[in-house]
């Protein structure tokens, strides 16, 4: 007898446990949550005002249409022809003034890039390609692409990289040379901005553990 | 103000006196000319202080509406305390001659502020009543301006957060962006982001991990992660809060009322990410430093004794922009974003990228997840 209360005992907790977890209408993992509610959202939030000083471009790479920023304008030397006005190779021998003494290129080794590996000698106002066609300098993340091209399926999809404004739609994200300095992309070590010394005097003092 | 609010109002005259002031014929622009209306006598003030604090029970204050139990003697009587100092405080700047209307006001929204629910049961124009009254205090007490707001979740909306390990150096830009943002106190140098730097080989030890290096980054033979509020979605943080003060918005973001806050760290300890940070002194900002835009939830200044962690700056999030640790960090390993919108970049990352998230089977489920190039 007494095994049989506890038998129904267990049947009501199970039941009861059942429906309570079917009337929540709660979901049982944030994924299920976020792949049934989803939808393209298009609510009172974008980034339209924190995007309007800003200079862009709508671009489209692989399935994903974004915006980035224009780049020709941010260019204090462009346009290059400006001096450039006939081929790198005619100019070489001239007398007159150096320039670009600051650009060190540090991409790679000499054996794999030197200048016009990106820049085009015949039409400095354009990058070239591997295979020798123009790349707009607007567009010049199809010039790192051809190197780096899982970066630039992150970069894409957005796990690479970083947006301009914020979280938002429309989306307009960095591209590479916003953030690489394309003559030498890496970046340096240097100091963290911060440091909390009373977390160290309290090690000090063995408060930590 | 609403006719029905839940908590007894003293009125200190802010509002007889401009009706009054035609007529008044003492001369006076500042003081009692018209306080004789308002001085409570010391039985009236009792009657108002008792009923301000343990007559929510005919009221049914928002403290009342959660837990719908009888106070208890010792809650009654500590409610009771605190509604006498501020009630004395009223009552003596209300009978003074000398006191200006300043003061006055100032005991008028501190008598406001110490009655008002719980931020969570608010309705919108009462939650504009408390931002507006916290406005105008500040103002009174520093002569200066902040400007607070109280957004709402947003319809549709669900924040996430993806860590990119591989990208992290350890620069700790998004640590001191975020002092700055959510205004933590200086003094004991209060941190909402840990960065731990770990050895590299030996996977996720916290024991080992050091978070407050100091030396050039990133260091030989060590990566870097960072942890904060993971803003669970099933947090075990907002279970354990006795009075409430803590929940989770529609938007996903688990906040804290610092004024309903109790101080009793039980959500500390049931945050098993090292998520909230308690203020055991009162936070401190240089005047110049304050970040003037804030919200209720976000970083409004904080008092001692109470609870704070990440909001995901809610001050800023909610209208669109991304956290202030995001937007430093100077390597985009910080991604944010709405994680109902299929086209968000977050989604993107969650798909794509092979992520996980801290203490998976604690069945927490954060909204934090981590990933590697
Ligand atoms: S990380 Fe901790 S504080 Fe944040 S929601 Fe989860 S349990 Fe709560
Ligand atoms: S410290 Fe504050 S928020 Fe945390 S459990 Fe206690 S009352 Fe709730």
């Amino acid at each position: 007898m007494k095994n049989k209360t506890l038998i129904y005992c267990l049947i009501f907790l199970f039941i009861l446990g059942f429906c309570s977890c079917k009337e929540d209408g709660e979901y049982h993992s944030i994924k299920d949550k976020i792949e049934n509610e989803g939808k393209p959202y298009h609510g009172k939030l974008t980034s339209d005002q924190l995007l309007m000083d800003s200079e862009l471009i709508e671009i489209t790479a692989g399935e994903h249409t974004f915006w980035i920023p224009e780049r020709k304008g941010q260019i204090k030397s462009f346009a290059c022809t400006e001096c450039h006005n006939r081929p790198v190779a005619q100019m070489k021998g001239l007398e007159g003034q150096k320039a670009h003494w600051d650009v060190k290129l540090n991409h790679a080794n000499s054996e794999m890039m030197d200048c016009t590996t990106c820049h085009n000698g015949e039409d400095m106002n354009n990058l070239r390609s591997l295979t020798n066609q123009n790349i707009d300098l607007n567009l010049s993340y199809k010039l790192c692409a051809q190197c780096h091209f899982s970066q630039f399926e992150d970069w894409k999809g957005g796990a690479h990289g970083k947006k301009v404004a914020g979280w938002a739609p429309p989306r307009a994200s960095m591209t590479c040379v916003n953030c690489h300095n394309p003559h030498s992309p890496g970046f340096e070590k240097r100091w963290p901005v911060q440091f909390n010394t009373q977390k160290a005097i309290e090690r000090k003092e063995g408060l930590d553990h | 103000m609403s006719d029905n609010k839940k908590w007894y109002s003293l009125d200190l005259g802010q509002n007889k006196q401009k009706e009054a002031t035609a007529s008044c014929g003492c001369g006076k622009t500042e003081g009692s000319c018209n306080s004789q209306k308002t001085e409570l006598s010391a039985d009236e003030f009792y009657e108002a202080a008792i009923n301000a604090s343990i007559g929510e029970e005919r009221h049914r204050d928002g403290f009342e509406q959660v837990f719908d139990v009888k106070m208890d003697r010792r809650t009654a009587f500590r409610k009771l305390t605190a509604s006498l100092l501020i009630g004395a405080g009223a009552v003596s700047t209300s009978c003074s001659a000398v006191i200006d209307n300043k003061t006055k006001e100032k005991a008028q929204i501190d008598w406001e502020e110490q009655f008002k629910g719980n931020y969570k049961l608010m309705t919108d124009e009462e939650k504009q009543g408390t931002i507006n009254r916290l406005m105008r205090s500040y103002e009174l007490r520093t002569g200066k301006n902040i400007s607070m707001t109280a957004e709402n979740a947003e319809e549709d909306v669900l924040f996430g957060y993806a860590f990119n390990i591989s990208k992290c150096q350890g620069y700790m830009n998004c640590v001191s962006a975020c002092v700055e943002e959510n205004n933590q106190d200086r003094n004991s140098q209060m941190q909402y982001i840990r960065i731990h730097e770990m050895k590299d080989g030996q996977g996720f030890k916290f024991d080992n991990a050091d978070d407050n290096y100091y030396h050039e980054v990133p260091a030989e033979g060590h990566f870097y992660m960072g942890t904060q509020c993971f803003h669970c979605d099933n947090p075990p943080c907002v279970e354990v809060c006795p009075v409430q003060a803590t929940w989770k918005e529609e938007d996903g973001l688990v906040v804290i009322d610092y004024d309903w806050c109790v101080g009793c760290r039980y959500c500390m300890a049931a945050c098993p990410y090292d998520g909230r940070r308690f203020n055991w002194s009162k936070p401190e900002v240089p005047e110049n430093e304050i970040n003037k835009n804030q919200h209720y939830l976000g970083n409004r200044m904080r008092k001692k004794g109470v609870m704070e962690k990440c909001t995901f700056c809610v001050q800023r999030s909610r209208k669109g922009k991304n956290p202030a640790c995001v937007e430093a960090c100077p390597t985009g390993a910080r991604i944010f974003g709405n994680l109902l919108d299929p086209n968000s970049t977050i989604r993107w990352v969650l798909a794509n990228k092979k992520v996980f998230r801290l203490k998976e089977d604690l069945g927490t489920e954060p909204k934090f997840w981590y990933f590697m190039d």
